[in-house]
C-alpha cells in the first residue's frame, strides 16, 4: 500500500527496523557526506542505498516525474560544474578547435571531480531521505521518538501535518476550481492584480484550515488528549538487535568521516 | 442522568444563543433535537460536553451535571470521559493516518493497556458494522466512512453519552439507514444518545423523545407538513427539447490509476432537474467537475450545446454553467457578502443593470440582504452554502450544477435551493444536482441518474428509477423509504 505520505508499506527487514534509528542513521549519512565531500566514498555509500531500495522492495521509477526531475537536475549541475572550472589538468575541450577558432570549454580532471562530488553527494541525500520516508510508517516514527524522549505533544504534530497535508492539496485543487468555475483566472499583471489573485486562494484556504484547527482540536481533547503526561500505544515499536548494530555502524562512519576530514588518516583518504 | 438547568449563552455578551435551557437525558435514552440553521444546536452540543465555557468563550450561566457531579468540579478530560461528541465535519474530526490509530486515539490517552485496546478497537468497529475498515488510510476514505470511523473511535473513549451533531450529513442512503441501526444498538447498550438533526425520518423508529430548538429554546417537536413547500411540485415544466444543452458521450475519468467515471454518456435538456444519486464514492463530484470543464476526460467528449468544452474558455464556460461544491469556504473570495455575489457578473463583464437588480432580490430571498456589508466567512454554514447558491447563479447561466446543496440547510434553505433550481427549469435552463436527499429527487426532479462504481446504472423518471433500484437489491432507496 502505497499513502500520499510517500511511506510503502511492506513486509520486509528494513520495514521493520525501529523508526528513530531510520532517522539516525539518516542523519548520519547527511552528516559524515557534509563533513567528508569525497564523491568515492559517497558513491559507494549511494550504492549501498540502491541495495537497500531493492532489499525493501521499493520501486525507484527512475524515468518517471519527480525522479526524472532529480537526474536532470544532477545531469544539470554537473556539466555546470565541467564549464565553469577550469583549474586543473586538461583533458580535452567540449568544443574543439576548428581552423583559428577555438578551443571552447575546456574539460579538466579536477572540474570533473569536483562535479561529481557536488552531484553524487546531492543524490546521496535524496536517494537516502526518500528511501527513509518509503520505508518508515510516520505513526510509528512518532511514536518512537516519545520513546527517545521527545513530549507526544510534539511528536504527535508531525502526525498531523502529514495527515492534512492530503487534505489541504485537495482543497486547494477545489479552490482552484471554483475559481475557474467563476471565471476566475489568476493574474500577474500588477501588484493589485497579483495581490488578489493571493487573496482568492489564501483567504478561502486559510478559513477552511482555521475551522478545521477548532473542530480537530475539541476533538482531540474529547477524546482526552493531554489526560496525562504519559500515553499507551496501540502499535508498539522496539529495538532489535540489527537496530543497535546499524546504529553502530552509523555512528562509526560518522566518526570515520570526521577522522578523514581532519587530515588523521592520510594514507586512508589518498584513497577515498 | 446527563441534566441541563437553566442554560444561557451568548458569543458575544449581546445576543443569546441559549436562553434558559432545561434538559435532561438518561442512560438508554436516544433524544432527537432539530431546529433551523443557527438556533444553537451545535452551542447547546458544546455545552453539554463541557468544551462550553471552557474552550469555547462566551458568557454563559446554567448547571450541567452528569450522573449526579456538578462538571464545574470535573476536568475537561473528566467530562470527556462520560459524554462524548461527533461532531458536523468529520474530516475535521480526524487526527491520525490509519482507522486503528484513530479509533486507538482515545483509549492510548485514557492510558489503556494495549492487550485491552486491541479488543476496543476491534469491538468499536465491529458496533457501527466498519470491521473491514481497520487497515485503511483515514485520508482515503469515503465521507460517509470517515463519519463511522469518528463515531468508533468515540464509542472506543466508552462514553455514557454520546452526541451526535448532524451525523447524516456525509452520508448516503445505505448509510444513513446504518446510522439509525448504530443508534438502536447504542440503546441497547445503555447509551444515553443526543442526535442532533434537520432530516429525523431516519431516525425517528429509535428516538425516545424528539425536541426542536429554535432562537434558543427547546420546544417539544411538531411534525411539518411538507419539508420544502414552494410552487414547485411535481417536477418537468418544459416540454424536453431534442437538442442538448450540455451532453458527455463515452466519457472516462481516472485520478491517478483509479478509475472514477467509466464510460458515462448522457445529454442534459432544457427544463430538466436532474437528481445524481449514488453512494458515497460513486464519482458523482467527479462528473459535475466533468461537466463544467474543470477536468479532463481521459476519454469521450463533453459538450456545452454544440461546443466541445476542451474547445471553450474557462470564461465561456463560467458563463453557461454555474457550479456549486460541496464545502462553502472553498468559494468565497470576497470581503463582503455583496461583493462576493458580484463577483462573478465583474469577471465576466455582465455588469448589466438587469442583473445586478436581480442580485439584489436574490440576496433577500435567500434571506442574507441583512448581512450584504458583512464579511461573507462570518456567516453560519448554511447562510454561506446559500450565498454560494447566489453568486454562482448571478448571472443566469443556462446551466446549475449543484453538489450536496441541502446538507446542513434548515427548512428556510432547503426552500431558497429548491426554489432556485424550479425557477431556472421553469425558464429555460437545467439542473444537475447531486444529492442523496430521496424526497428532493422523488419530488423535485424530472428524471434520476444513478451512478455506481463511476458507471450510469440507470436514467429515467425518479419513480421508475427508484422501482428498479429496489428490484435490484437496494432497498435504501426504495419509494417507501421516500414517503415515511
Amino acid at each position: 500500500m502505497t499513502s500520499r505520505t510517500g511511506f510503502i508499506d511492506r513486509n520486509t527487514i528494513l520495514h521493520r527496523l525501529n523508526p528513530a534509528m531510520k532517522l539516525c542513521a539518516l542523519v548520519s549519512i547527511a552528516v559524515a557526506t557534509i563533513v567528508y565531500p569525497s564523491w568515492r566514498l559517497s558513491a559507494i555509500v549511494l550504492l549501498s542505498i540502491l541495495v537497500c531500495f531493492r532489499l525493501s522492495h521499493v520501486p525507484l521509477r527512475l524515468t518517471k516525474g519527480r525522479m526524472k526531475f532529480i537526474l536532470t537536475f544532477a545531469a544539470l549541475m554537473l556539466l555546470l560544474q565541467i564549464i565553469v572550472i577550469e583549474n586543473g589538468s586538461i583533458l580535452f575541450y567540449l568544443l574543439p578547435q576548428i581552423g583559428s577558432l577555438g578551443p571552447f570549454f575546456p574539460v579538466t580532471d579536477f572540474g570533473i571531480e569536483r562535479g561529481l562530488d557536488i552531484v553524487v553527494r546531492f543524490l546521496l541525500i535524496i536517494f537516502s531521505s526518500i528511501l527513509f520516508v518509503s520505508i518508515t510508517d510516520p505513526t510509528l516514527l512518532a511514536y518512537s521518538l516519545v520513546r527517545i524522549g521527545i513530549p507526544y505533544r510534539y511528536a504527535f504534530s508531525l502526525v498531523l501535518a502529514l495527515r492534512f497535508l492530503p487534505l489541504f492539496d485537495s482543497e486547494n485543487n477545489i479552490v482552484r476550481m471554483a475559481q475557474q468555475s467563476r471565471g476566475i483566472s489568476l493574474e500577474v499583471g500588477s501588484i493589485h492584480k497579483i495581490l488578489r489573485s493571493v487573496r482568492y486562494t489564501f483567504f478561502p484556504l486559510l478559513v477552511s484550515a482555521l475551522s478545521r484547527v477548532d473542530s480537530l482540536s475539541l476533538s482531540m481533547t474529547g477524546r482526552g488528549f493531554g489526560y496525562s503526561d504519559k500515553r499507551t500505544y496501540l502499535r508498539i515499536t522496539h529495538w532489535s538487535p540489527s537496530d543497535w548494530a546499524i546504529l553502530a555502524i552509523s555512528v562509526i562512519f560518522t566518526i570515520f568521516c570526521f577522522i578523514l576530514a581532519l587530515g588523521l588518516l592520510p594514507q586512508v583518504s589518498r584513497f577515498l | 442522568m446527563l441534566e441541563a438547568r437553566h442554560v444561557t449563552f451568548s458569543y458575544d455578551g449581546i445576543q443569546p444563543v441559549l436562553r434558559s435551557i432545561d434538559l435532561t437525558l438518561q442512560r438508554g435514552e436516544t433524544l432527537l433535537i432539530t431546529g433551523p440553521t443557527g438556533s444553537g444546536k451545535s452551542t447547546l452540543a458544546k455545552f453539554l460536553c463541557g468544551f462550553i465555557p471552557r474552550i469555547v468563550r462566551g458568557e454563559c450561566s446554567g448547571v450541567l451535571s452528569i450522573d449526579g457531579d456538578d462538571a464545574d468540579s470535573l476536568t475537561l478530560t473528566e467530562i470527556a470521559r462520560k459524554v462524548s461528541l461527533v461532531q458536523q465535519d468529520p474530516e475535521s474530526q480526524i487526527c491520525t493516518l490509519t482507522v486503528s490509530d484513530e479509533v486507538a486515539f482515545g483509549p492510548e490517552n485514557y492510558l489503556i493497556k494495549p492487550e485491552v485496546m486491541t479488543r476496543l478497537v476491534d469491538s468499536s468497529l465491529a458496533s457501527i458494522g466498519s470491521s473491514h475498515l481497520a487497515g485503511r488510510l483515514t485520508y482515503a476514505l469515503s465521507g460517509g466512512e470517515k463519519q463511522r470511523v469518528v463515531i468508533a473511535s468515540m464509542l472506543a473513549c466508552q462514553p455514557d453519552y454520546l452526541i451526535l451533531d448532524e451525523p447524516s450529513s456525509s452520508l448516503d442512503q445505505k448509510g444513513i439507514l446504518q446510522l439509525g441501526q448504530i443508534l438502536s444498538e447504542l440503546k441497547k447498550k445503555n447509551l444515553g444518545v443526543i442526535c442532533i438533526e434537520h432530516h429525523l425520518e431516519p431516525f425517528l423508529p429509535s428516538a425516545d423523545r424528539v425536541l426542536s430548538l429554535s432562537e434558543g429554546r427547546l420546544f417539544p417537536w411538531a411534525q411539518d407538513v411538507g419539508r420544502r413547500g414552494g410552487p414547485f411540485q411535481n417536477h418537468s415544466v418544459l416540454p424536453i427539447e431534442t437538442d442538448a444543452l450540455a451532453s458527455m458521450k463515452n466519457v472516462s475519468f481516472a485520478y491517478a490509476d483509479r478509475p472514477v467515471i467509466r464510460r458515462v454518456t448522457m445529454a442534459i435538456h432544457r427544463g430538466e432537474v436532474i437528481a445524481l444519486m449514488g453512494d458515497n464514492g460513486s464519482g458523482k463530484t467527479t462528473l459535475l467537475c466533468l461537466l463544467d470543464g474543470l477536468l479532463n476526460p481521459l476519454e469521450g467528449e463533453i459538450c456545452l450545446g454544440a461546443n466541445s468544452v476542451k474547445r471553450l474558455s474557462k470564461k465561456d464556460i463560467a458563463k453557461k454553467v454555474a457550479m456549486v461544491f460541496q464545502n462553502p469556504n472553498n468559494q468565497i473570495f470576497e470581503r463582503t457578502v455583496s461583493r462576493e455575489q458580484l463577483l462573478t457578473l465583474d469577471v465576466l463583464g455582465l455588469k448589466e443593470s438587469r442583473l445586478t437588480e436581480n442580485s439584489g432580490a436574490r440576496l433577500d430571498e435567500a434571506g442574507l440582504a441583512e448581512f450584504k456589508d458583512r464579511n461573507p466567512f462570518a456567516l453560519s454554514h448554511g447562510q454561506k452554502r446559500r450565498l454560494n447558491v447566489c453568486s454562482a447563479v448571478v448571472h443566469d447561466p443556462d446551466l446549475y450544477l449543484f453538489d450536496e446543496p441541502f446538507i446542513g440547510q434548515d427548512e428556510r434553505g432547503q426552500r431558497f435551493i429548491t426554489n432556485t433550481i424550479a425557477e431556472r427549469a421553469r425558464t429555460g435552463g437545467a439542473c444537475v444536482v447531486a444529492t442523496h436527499d430521496l424526497p428532493f429527487a422523488a419530488e423535485y426532479c424530472s428524471r434520476l441518474v444513478f451512478l455506481e462504481n463511476g458507471s450510469l446504472l440507470f436514467d429515467g423518471r425518479p419513480e421508475s428509477v427508484f422501482h428498479r433500484l429496489e428490484q435490484t437489491g437496494r432497498p435504501e432507496y426504495s419509494l417507501g423509504k421516500v414517503a415515511s
